[in-house]
């Protein structure tokens, strides 16, 4: 399935009601501007609880699942678009029908607005809207960045938001009619609570693998390779994708029981599996003291980077920088161990030769792979990577395909240099770390 | 972009909230409806004699209204309210047969259709 396609069919699937909406509504909610209003309002609640459900389903994180999206972070960024339009509908949608009700009089659309006494219907309605503010709100930054963890256990609150934007809908719906309102908000609903259960209860019994840590390597001063054993069944996974680790060394400085996004810089077929993680945050930085001997739980393999083949079977150029080189230093050990001969060219840019990891072990698998070469471009050197040094050292970049990872600034000037060297856009991939 | 729209939204959703409530508080209350003097007494034999679809009287909250021609833009199906056509109705219209009142706006909605004052 293309990322398109799974695209589309999730947002069909989100706007199927509102859809059903337009379909059957009638002249009645045409007939004067309060009418319309009301009607407006209806749709706009229909709609987005629908989306808030949608958004809801992608959150489950089963590993795979992600794969037809192309990988988790722009699994994510569908579902933030899906949330984003449903809360800026949910937000309209009680105004709307406050403006309808408007046309009786100011106090009946007061008395629209604002739920009086037990008034069940109205009070879960705007508790469900108020929760999403407040789990929302630090996901577009309101009040400045947000810690990582705390906004994770805030966005918690999606689950009871839903829960009780469902039961607000089960009082007023009035609008499908009755048969399709059943079906599509128990279907919506079920999938929903199936996604969120996988998610918070099944995942964390069933899904996260034991690992035991036994040797931490350290290749710069801000950056370690967590190397990881199992006695049980080992992770499958390919070269490029992430696991969320959870380390249980209780005597970390930061992120004890924490789940954290991290690359496997591991090639798949090796005996265990190394973790690569950049001090980037308070956790990331504490995991470099874990304890050799100490336990890990590892969730995965998310993330679709590279296509599903062991070696490349078109061209490639790789432009990495940063952390942000790890899914190539697993792809390339991963090809290095096929040996087969391949035609691959990685431009690696770094500030300077300090921060250039891991570059001892890219020219020894340079020299043993055939068709492997790497380029380094030094930005204190060369300034911002550019046209002409990409096709200087990479002459038939055109021809290629290009898989970009790295920190944002990166991440888009090497995909505008990437089009400006006349590849396609449909043979520029990208891979971004964001918040997961 | 997309965080600068949504805190817009919800900077322009509270402000209207606010306005709308200030507005309430300070606009003077509307005049008492000077119904229920002119209007006729209808007993409860009366209102039985509607109690069709095609002609539906409602006794609601001690008034009677003729529902005849809101029937066909009620958004339940018409079968919903013929029971309760030419009868005492305040139960329907609190509960809406699941224990939800109907919305303000639905009750004023009510007005241009009254006929009447119920009497037992």
């Amino acid at each position: 399935m293309s990322v398109k396609l799974a695209r589309t069919l999730i947002w069909v699937l989100a706007l199927l009601p509102a859809l059903v909406v337009l379909i059957t509504a009638g002249e009645r909610d045409l007939a004067d501007p309060s009418a319309f209003l009301n009607f407006l309002g209806r749709l706009t609640g229909i709609a987005g609880l629908a989306l808030m459900l949608a958004a809801a389903i992608l959150s489950c994180r089963v590993p795979g699942f992600d794969r037809p999206f192309g990988g988790l972070t722009k699994l994510w960024r569908t579902h933030h678009q899906i949330a984003t339009v449903a809360f800026l509908l949910l937000l309209a949608h009680p105004l709307l029908l406050m403006f309808a009700a408007a046309g009786f009089s100011l106090d009946v659309a007061v008395a629209t607005l604002l739920p009086r006494g037990a008034d069940i219907a109205l009070w879960t309605g705007w508790l469900a809207l108020l929760l999403m503010m407040v789990f929302l709100g630090p996901g577009y930054r309101f009040f400045g960045d947000p810690d990582y963890q705390r906004w994770k256990h805030l966005h918690r609150l999606a689950a009871p938001a839903v829960v009780l934007a469902l039961v607000h809908t089960f009082y007023l719906a009035r609008t499908l009619p009755w048969i399709w309102e059943w079906v599509l908000w128990i279907g919506l609903a079920a999938l929903a609570v199936a996604s969120i259960g996988y998610r918070f209860l099944w995942s964390r019994r069933f899904g996260r693998r034991r690992y035991r840590v036994t040797r931490v390597d350290r290749p710069a001063n801000n950056v370690v390779e967590l190397n990881l054993t199992t006695e049980g069944p080992a992770l499958a996974y390919e070269a490029g994708q992430f696991v969320y680790l959870t380390p249980q060394d209780p005597n970390l400085e930061a992120g004890y029981g924490e789940e954290h996004p991290y690359t496997l810089s591991s090639a798949p077929g090796e005996p265990g599996l190394r973790i690569a993680i950049k001090a980037l945050g308070d956790a990331s930085r504490a995991i470099g003291d874990i304890a050799e001997g100490s336990e890990v739980r590892v969730e995965g393999p998310y993330g679709g980077f590279f296509p599903k083949i062991s070696t490349p079977k078109a061209p490639e150029l790789w432009i990495g920088g940063g952390i942000g080189i790890t899914p190539f230093l697993a792809r390339a050990r991963h090809l290095a161990g096929v040996g087969e001969a391949v035609d691959v060219v990685l431009i690696f840019c770094v500030q300077d030769e300090a921060r250039a990891i891991w570059l001892d072990e890219f020219e020894a698998l340079a020299a043993s792979l055939p068709g492997f070469q790497v380029q380094m471009h030094y930005f204190y050197k060369e300034g911002p990577l550019n046209r002409t040094f990409v096709t200087e050292r990479c002459p038939s970049a055109r021809d290629r395909t290009v898989y970009i990872c790295g920190p944002g600034p990166l991440l888009k000037l090497a995909q505008q240099v990437a089009q400006s060297a006349g590849v396609p856009g449909s043979r520029i991939v990208t891979e971004e770390f964001d918040l997961l | 972009m997309i965080p600068k729209l949504t805190f817009a939204a919800f900077v322009a959703f509270w402000a209207s909230v606010v306005t709308v409530l200030t507005l309430s508080a300070l606009a003077p209350d509307s005049i008492a409806e000077e119904t229920g003097d002119a209007l006729p007494e209808i007993d409860a034999a009366t209102l039985a004699e509607h109690g069709s679809l095609d002609n539906c009287w409602m006794a609601i909250e001690g008034k009677v209204y003729d529902f005849t021609n809101y029937v066909p833009q009620h958004p339940t199906p018409p079968f919903v309210l013929e029971p309760w056509c030419g009868k005492e109705a305040t139960e329907g219209m609190r509960t809406k047969g699941y224990g939800r009142d109907h919305s303000p706006a639905a009750w004023a909605m009510m007005e241009p259709y009254l006929v009447g004052i119920y009497v037992d």
